[in-house]
């Protein structure tokens, strides 16, 4: 029998391996799938429940409306794959691994909240997965080294900025700030950045304390804090607490001419829960219903414009969340803006090698729906700005900054006895 | 300065306390009698809570009405979990019976979520406020705190003065003896059950009262925690212990912040918790079965 020649063999099968390499190389995928360990249930619920459905209504329109995403000339579909991570952080970490290695997905959104984003960060870094950052706003998140975290939510110590700056120019007055606020990752970052903030402007810092997750009285603190008489208190941390500061400073008749709670106070869960008591109170926001930004808006910047307009996002997310009462708010936009992200930089680095898409975020700058965005070498967001809502009359009104207002703030805010009797935040 | 806010600490603690203790008698009596260790024991507090929460917005009801609501709610509640689960599981490892409960409490969770959502909600039943110079009151605390020790004396005459009650009494204290004695102990086991279960989810009704905010369907948690605290301060087979124990841990949380507050350099609430847990395991140590032992 003729033995089949060595030399032919190995020429075959490199042959194979070199055609296979060249057809895995060139035809782009069939679709380009997003991982999520979402918050579904569990004390981020309701976030969660916004990011979700944020990203569903930009994937949504990225595939109907834009096409899909533009791949080596050709178009290509989003796929979302998601899992309840029961917002617990060793969910987290065992999901975004079962999304990497199980799913074979291209790119992991990071769950909601600085702690769970922080939590998972490394397990996408040793994968070498680009990790996406939407609802984490800790800087200390960027500064632990990651290459592959990047973040679309702006950072925490951004958050007062705008709050501290409009007291400044409205109320020259106005000296004495208190700080009060959860004992978190995320809440301690933004109060450094808010002290650092209202030094910078000469204000006196009277008071600063910390109060534990899931407290369920804050009596002692706020008592303390009313014993040091500031003019404006900046506080909270995340949902239950901020409605529990507002409500147990109305039990204790403690009065100040603006009192500005992180998370919590731009929701509309807020008003319903408090009623009146909530009149007059603000809280920064990422993005807002009757923000500014717009195609023309980007034209006039100079900037490329890619998303559907508020608008449209709104009614993309009352489809994907199939709740025509839902309201999106700014966990969804900032989920969605991600997904908007992410495809911008897919085409840009023509791949959906988590190295060359992070690069191409890099270099990346845009404007959608949710404002601007950009990032710098560590990943951080810092392209996009917030804006400062008050409670007016049962309505969310933007006041700050004056560029973005809807309208113009109420300072001082009516005592809590004139809110108890009806009266209404009015500039 | 400092004293006033200690006074209006303590008047605030022992308030809270109250309502802490009534949350935590349900917990107390079940253990008690039946020896089972209820980890969903905040999420019964959590249906309590939406029951408010429901008379308030939903029926425009005073929150007070929601409290009889709320109990008969829990005793179906609590005689429907007993005859599923518990009343297989008496004789089973303790395991079984930890593990019931927990998915007990995850299945409430969840149900809720779905028929509510998973927003922080919250009522607004405001009658003003007390000023009693030292500090303000607000009126529906005064109503919870009423509430609660109005329910623990119903409680304990009810267990002192009525032949159930002392049919209660003789199963803690000796089970088979009581059943010799011709007691239904199936149906003590039963009562009791639904009996702290009514009781538990009363309390979250009185808790809103405190604080008719944050209500949602993962409230509970925290609750859970705090209420075995107090069970094992108090005693965890005596309700009336777990009742005195709340209004104990509410004054220790609420004053001691006062005194920690006055060393430079530290977070007092992180040492109240601290203190709390040093109190827990120096009574623990001295004295394992509680400050008040059951009868």
């Amino acid at each position: 029998m003729k033995r089949f020649p060595l030399k032919s063999l190995v020429f075959l099968v490199g042959c194979v391996f070199l055609f296979c390499g060249i057809s895995a190389y060139a035809a782009p995928p069939e679709k380009i799938v997003i991982g999520h360990p979402a918050c579904l249930s569990g004390k981020y619920a309701k976030a969660g429940e916004q990011a979700v459905g944020g990203i569903e209504a930009c994937i949504h329109w990225v595939n109907k409306e834009y096409g899909g995403v533009t791949l080596d000339g050709e178009k290509v579909q989003l796929d979302y794959k998601k899992y309840d991570c029961e917002s617990k952080k060793e969910s987290v970490t065992s999901l975004i691994g079962r999304l990497i290695t199980v799913d074979r997905v291209d790119v992991v959104f990071a769950p909601y909240s600085s702690g769970l984003t922080l939590r998972g960060a490394p397990i996408a870094e040793g994968h070498s997965m680009l990790y996406m950052d939407h609802g984490g706003a800790n800087n200390k998140i960027f500064e632990q080294g990651f290459r592959y975290t990047v973040q679309t939510i702006g950072p925490a110590t951004s958050y007062h900025k705008g709050t501290l700056d409009m007291i400044k120019k409205i109320a020259p007055d106005a000296k004495k700030v208190a700080l009060a606020y959860e004992d978190s990752e995320f809440a301690t970052m933004v109060m450094e950045g808010a002290k650092a903030h209202a030094r910078e402007l000469g204000f006196d810092v009277v008071f600063e304390r910390t109060y534990p997750k899931g407290v369920t009285d804050l009596t002692p603190l706020l008592s303390a804090m009313k014993a040091t008489d500031p003019d404006f208190v900046l506080g909270g941390g995340h949902f239950e607490d901020g409605q529990l500061f507002n409500r147990q400073m109305s039990d204790l008749n403690i009065d100040v001419d603006c009192l500005s709670l992180i998370a919590a106070a731009t929701l509309p869960a807020f008003y319903e829960a408090l009623g009146s008591m909530a009149e007059g109170v603000m809280g920064p926001s990422h993005w807002e219903y009757g923000v500014t930004y717009s195609q023309e808006a980007a034209k006039a910047a100079g900037t490329r414009w890619i998303g559907p307009s508020q608008d449209e996002f709104v009614s993309l997310f009352k489809d994907a969340t199939g709740d025509a009462d839902m309201v999106p708010d700014y966990h969804a936009a900032e989920a969605g803006a991600q997904v908007l992200a992410y495809v911008l930089a897919v085409e840009k680095a023509g791949s959906v090698g988590s190295k060359e898409v992070r690069q191409a975020l890099g270099d990346l700058e845009f404007m959608s729906f949710y404002g601007n965005w950009d990032i710098n070498e560590s990943g951080l967001q810092v392209g996009h700005s917030m804006v400062d809502v008050q409670w007016q009359a049962g309505e969310r009104v933007i006041v700050w900054p004056e560029s973005a207002q809807t309208g113009k703030p109420c300072y001082p805010m009516p005592t809590f006895a004139e809110k108890a009797k009806g009266k209404k935040a009015q500039p | 300065m400092i004293m006033e806010q200690l006074a209006g600490n303590m008047v605030q603690g022992l308030v809270l306390g109250s309502v802490y203790g009534m949350a935590t008698m349900g917990l107390s009596l079940i253990f008690g009698v039946l020896k089972v260790v209820n980890v969903g024991h905040g999420a019964f507090v959590m249906v309590g809570a939406f029951v408010a929460l429901f008379f308030f917005n939903a029926l425009g009801l005073n929150p007070v009405f929601a409290v009889p609501a709320a109990f008969a709610i829990g005793i179906v509640l609590g005689l429907a979990f007993y005859y599923a689960a518990i009343r297989k599981l008496l004789h089973a490892p303790e395991l079984a019976t930890l593990l019931a409960t927990f998915s007990v409490g995850v299945l409430l969770e969840e149900t809720v979520k779905m028929i509510f959502g998973s927003e922080f909600r919250g009522y607004n039943w405001d009658l003003g406020n007390v000023d009693l110079v030292f500090t303000a009151l607000p009126i529906s605390k005064i109503f919870a705190a009423f509430g609660s020790v109005l329910i623990a004396l119903l409680l304990y005459l009810w267990f002192k003065r009525t032949r159930t009650g002392s049919a209660m009494r003789s199963v803690v204290e000796d089970s088979r003896g009581a059943e010799v004695c011709g007691v239904n102990v199936d149906g003590v086991y039963a009562m009791s059950f639904a009996l702290g279960i009514g009781l538990t989810v009363a309390s979250g009704v009185l808790l809103t009262m405190f604080i008719p905010v944050g209500i949602n369907p993962y409230m509970g948690g925290g609750y859970t925690l705090k209420a075995f605290v107090i069970a094992v301060l108090g005693g965890l087979s005596s309700p009336y212990g777990a009742f005195f124990g709340g209004l104990v841990f509410g004054l220790i949380e609420n004053t001691s912040y006062t005194m920690f507050a006055l060393i430079p350099g530290v977070e007092p609430f992180a040492l109240t918790r601290f203190l709390s847990f040093l109190i827990l395991l120096i009574i623990l140590l001295i004295r394992p079965t509680g400050i008040i032992k059951a009868k």
